[in-house]
């Protein structure tokens, strides 16, 4: 298992026709189909691909943490080469396996709240890895892990170090989670999403963070993300996954600037581009909802004389203007979901109202101002975020869309009923047919043009978007903003579109709002903001975006890298697209 | 984690893409999935064909399980077989023998010839007393009794129910086999010379109702409270949660005895107060199940499509039976038919104190109680054929129980 074989190349890892089945109820199912993977060491390899393509699993399978029901094919190659060494990865079992698992390879995962276990000091566990993989004292591995905490940029480590995980904010804990995938000096760090759980300035930082270790410490990685916006920041190979197979593999640059498959083309497609932002109307239209300084307070619990309040959104005032797409951008925690669902009467509104105008009935509510539900109905509707959950298993597409329709009693008699669900399924692209099915039929895209035809089958003037397109593929993503770019012209609706993601703000809206804690920070055009923004929040924001870089950089040859100290700033939009060299890789 | 379970899914979907498959409601998924397992189809055959049996006993049964019915002639008697062939030759048509009352021999004469005490105990420890010795049978194998079916007997009720004036009363007098002269006893018969068999079907028939009635009760009761306290929350849900605690503490069995001593006043037949009895039970026990739906609801009404729903401006009432209710009626299913097995166990451990069914009742519980009698356990093993009737039953429960569970596991679907 263990052999002496100088005379192969200098891979590292070295993956030759993997194939991995699931064994489910329906028979084999081919996950990964007979791919090629090779790393060098100490080069970044970013792994692309939507869900299901199979990049998490070919990382998995490295570790070894494949799932029970999954079979690996009898030619599949995978093997470790370090230090003379050549490790058959597939054949280890027990103490050699645990050696390679957290030693020589180890792994960054997705949610960082997730891969701690809550009830155990974090010191503890970063401690005891080190003691068993590196056979480190306490003290010593205790010092060497408050180093590690230190160096991964976390404030007051030693204080830290010996906190819970659920002490910690998101960004700070994935950098722990950093630390103790470092702590035993692996070769390969395997970082499956790093950054998709977090914030876009925290992205930004815990990026600038992964590759400046790397430049440190010469270790190899493979970086597995859907976004290739961030996989530009720090890849120096692309390998491009779809259904199992890969379709492109090559230098970072080369995939990037000069995508050879259509997949590729139209993941890169899919992209921000701040070249081409949509043109605002010269004139801002007559609003059709005013927010009247708002306030947003939810009960904290404790008991009914002496409530404790959360105040979520912080006195607003705001008019939406009426047919264009709003975006309301903020980080996780700045209140803009509050917001959106306030306009709806679905969060406890504490002060201000909301007045919708040009409304059939007058429709306004808020503190000492009872909410008209029905008339609100009609008025306003909301498309969510995940489209799994918004929509009633138990129920046929048909009696999801005919919901507010019967609830509310608009139709008179079934066959209008029918009548109106047909005529707004044709309009979000959806097969008649299908309105028979279950919401079980349908993919994430799908199922979110269900959705949006549920909130316009009543014949809303204003739709509330709560990120919703956020748990979606980025080609998925597109047709679903074209969708809504579609509604909006054609039906001249409103649209509150609430995300994290600025890159979708920027594809899709015309007037952006920035939140941060329950305060309105900034709104303009999307010109404005993107390309001239005043607040400094804004600027820090805009500035995280992954974009892709531009081909102009000079690139050097992989694989000498001097640690090389540039001081590195976030790319600035606000010079009009003036590039600037930023880090990335070998700056 | 969920890209795993995406591709584990994912192109499952696409496998059987056929518009059957889009088109499955739940509960047509649940059953796709549980006629995968072979244990639970082949229990819930044998679940169904009991029931079905049990509930046309009069017809299966060859005799009247009653008093009325009881053969004198034939007091603990041993089961009788069924016989193709014997040494006179081969038959189709199934037969039996003919026996006879064997006389006890007790020798009087010795008896009263010596007079002695020596004699009379000789006589009461030979056994010839017991009523096992004085009910023995000889088979006369000569005398063949030939099994006829679609026999003319005891005329009973096929199908009896009256609901707002509609009184049906379909009254048969055939049964599905007999034999020719006297009685087929295929299980045998008690001490009364009741036929086993007969009573075992019957009283399989008044158990199930009766569980039927506790669990329709209980699954009412736990619905309601279940329901308005997971949904609405806050202070309803903490005065609901409190009085279904306050309920738990009370001991089962003081609150039966309290019913029994309650209802014997009332003018009514033993199987009535029986079901009453279970209308209490049902109605007191909502407290697991109840904070079970709480939970679930509690859970679900986070979901989104709650909120949708809300946005959709329908009702509460609404929302909670038309989206919250279904989304978990697979799981009350399962609940329940687990559940059956401890109401019949509750049944039969009633009867054992004395305030479920007794003796004339047929009911699983009297028969079981019955089969502790070290004399049935000795002389009359037969009088254990309810017992085996009452373990297949309940594994049935429990192996159909199990498969659906499986099938209606949230886990094992595409979320």
């Amino acid at each position: 298992m263990i052999m002496n074989n100088k005379s192969m190349n200098s891979h590292l890892l070295e993956i030759r026709n993997l194939g991995i089945d699931f064994n489910t109820d329906e028979g084999l199912v081919r996950a990964v189909d007979g791919i090629d993977l090779t790393i060098r060491p100490g080069e970044v390899m970013g792994l692309v691909g939507e869900s299901g393509s199979g990049k998490s699993i070919t990382a998995k399978s490295i570790m070894q943490l494949l799932p029970g029901n999954a079979i690996i094919a009898p030619q599949s190659e995978l093997r470790i080469r370090h230090d003379s060494q050549d490790i058959d990865i597939l054949k280890l079992r027990g103490r050699d396996l645990r050696k390679v698992r957290g030693g020589l390879v180890s792994m960054i995962f997705q949610e960082p709240m997730a891969s701690f276990a809550p009830a155990i000091r974090i010191s503890d566990q970063i401690v005891e890895t080190m003691q068993i993989h590196l056979g480190y004292s306490r003290d010593k591995a205790r010092h060497v892990g408050i180093e590690l905490f230190e160096r991964v940029g976390i404030v007051d480590p030693a204080r830290r170090f010996d906190q819970y995980v659920f002490e910690l904010s998101g960004g700070m804990r994935q950098r722990a989670m950093i630390a103790m995938a470092l702590s035993t000096k692996p070769k390969l760090l395997i970082a499956d999403e790093p950054t998709t759980a977090l914030d876009v300035t925290i992205q930004a930082q815990v990026l600038d963070l992964m590759r400046e270790l790397r430049e440190e410490m010469g270790m190899a990685m493979l970086f597995i993300t859907h976004d290739l916006g961030v996989i530009s920041k720090i890849a120096d190979n692309l390998t491009v996954m779809r259904q199992g197979n890969i379709v492109e593999a090559g230098n970072a640059d080369q995939v990037l600037f000069q995508p050879q498959h259509h997949y590729t083309q139209r993941l890169l497609a899919a992209l921000p581009n701040l070249n081409n932002l949509p043109e605002a109307p010269k004139e801002k239209p007559q609003p059709l909802l005013s927010i009247n300084n708002l306030s947003i307070s939810y009960p904290l619990g404790g008991s009914s004389h002496k409530q404790e309040m959360f105040t979520a959104v912080k006195n607003i005032s705001l008019d939406l203007p009426e047919g264009q797409i709003i975006g309301l951008v903020g980080e996780s925690g700045s209140g803009k979901t509050s917001l959106g669902k306030a306009l709806l009467g679905a969060a406890p509104i504490s002060g201000g109202s909301v007045e919708y105008h040009n409304t059939e009935k007058k429709v306004h509510f808020g503190v000492n101002k009872a909410l008209k539900r029905k008339r609100l109905s009609k008025t306003a509707q909301m498309v969510f975020q995940d489209p799994h959950s918004s929509l009633n298993p138990r129920m046929t597409i048909r009696d999801i869309i005919a919901e507010p329709l019967e609830a509310m009693k608009l139709t008179s008699s079934r066959e209008e009923t029918d009548r109106r669900i047909i005529e707004v399924a044709k309009r979000c692209h959806i097969e008649v047919e299908h309105l028979r099915r279950f919401p079980h039929a349908f993919s994430g895209g799908q199922r979110q043009r269900i959705s949006i035809a549920r909130a316009l089958v009543c014949k809303p003037k204003f739709i509330v978007a709560d990120e919703s397109v956020a748990a979606l593929d980025v080609s998925i993503q597109a047709e679903i903003l074209a969708l809504l770019k579609e509604l909006r012209t054609e039906l001249g609706l409103t649209i509150l579109f609430i995300s994290h993601d600025l890159s979708v703000i920027a594809n899709l809206c015309d007037w952006v709002c920035v939140m941060k804690d329950g305060s309105m920070v900034e709104q303009g055009t999307v010109r404005q903001i993107f390309l001239k923004p005043e607040q400094p929040y804004t600027q820090t924001l805009i500035a995280s975006i992954p974009l892709l870089e531009s081909p102009q950089i000079q690139l050097k040859p992989f694989p000498e890298y001097t640690a090389p100290k540039v001081q590195r700033q976030g790319r600035s939009i606000r010079e009009d697209n003036q590039k600037q060299t930023i880090g990335r890789k070998h700056a | 984690m969920m890209r795993s379970v995406l591709a584990r899914f994912g192109p499952k979907v696409k496998k059987s893409q056929d518009e059957s498959y889009y088109t499955a409601g739940q509960l047509a998924l649940i059953k796709a999935r549980f006629m995968r397992k072979a244990s639970g189809v082949l229990a819930g055959w044998i679940l169904a064909s009991i029931i079905m049996v049990s509930f046309f006993a009069p017809f299966f049964s060859p005799i009247d399980p009653t008093i009325r019915g009881a053969n004198t002639e034939y007091q603990r008697g041993a089961p009788q077989a069924f016989y193709f062939w014997d040494e006179q030759g081969i038959s189709l048509r199934p037969f039996t023998y003919t026996y006879s009352k064997d006389q006890p021999k007790i020798d009087f004469m010795a008896l009263a010839g010596s007079g002695g005490l020596a004699a009379l105990d000789a006589l009461t420890s030979s056994g010839a007393l017991s009523s096992s010795a004085q009910n023995k049978y000889n088979i006369d194998e000569q005398q063949r009794r030939y099994v006829q079916f679609f026999v003319k007997g005891w005329e009973y009720s096929l199908i009896d129910f009256s609901i707002a004036g509609l009184d049906l009363d379909l009254r048969w007098d055939r049964h599905l086999f007999g034999v020719e002269q006297g009685e087929i006893h295929l299980m045998g018969t008690d001490q009364d010379g009741k036929d086993v068999f007969s009573r075992t079907l019957h009283a399989v028939w008044i158990t199930v109702s009766i569980a039927v009635v506790a669990l329709i009760v209980k699954l009412f009761t736990s619905l309601l409270v279940g329901g308005i306290s997971g949904y609405f929350g806050g202070r309803v849900d903490a005065v609901l949660m409190s009085f279904t605690e306050a309920v738990r503490v009370i001991p089962s069995i003081p609150v039966y005895l309290a019913c029994a001593v309650a209802l014997s006043s009332m003018d009514l037949t033993a199987v009535q107060r029986y079901f009453a009895i279970a209308v209490v039970i049902g109605a007191l026990d909502f407290a697991t199940l109840g904070r079970r739906l709480r939970t679930h609801i509690l859970t679900e009404r986070n979901q989104d499509y709650v909120l949708a729903a809300q946005l959709c401006g329908s009702s509460s009432w609404r929302i909670i039976w038309r989206h919250l209710i279904p989304s978990f009626s697979s799981y009350i299913i399962v609940d329940t038919l687990i559940n059956f097995p401890y109401v019949i166990l509750a049944e039969t451990s009633l009867s054992f104190l004395g305030l479920g069914l007794t003796e004339p009742v047929n009911s699983l519980g009297v028969l079981l109680q019955k089969a502790q009698d070290p004399d049935i356990q000795q002389n009359m093993i037969w009088q254990f054929f309810p017992v085996l009737v009452f373990v297949v039953l309940i594994m049935a429960f429990v192996f159909v129980g199990d498969a659906l569970r499986d099938a209606a596991d949230p886990h094992s679907e595409k979320k």
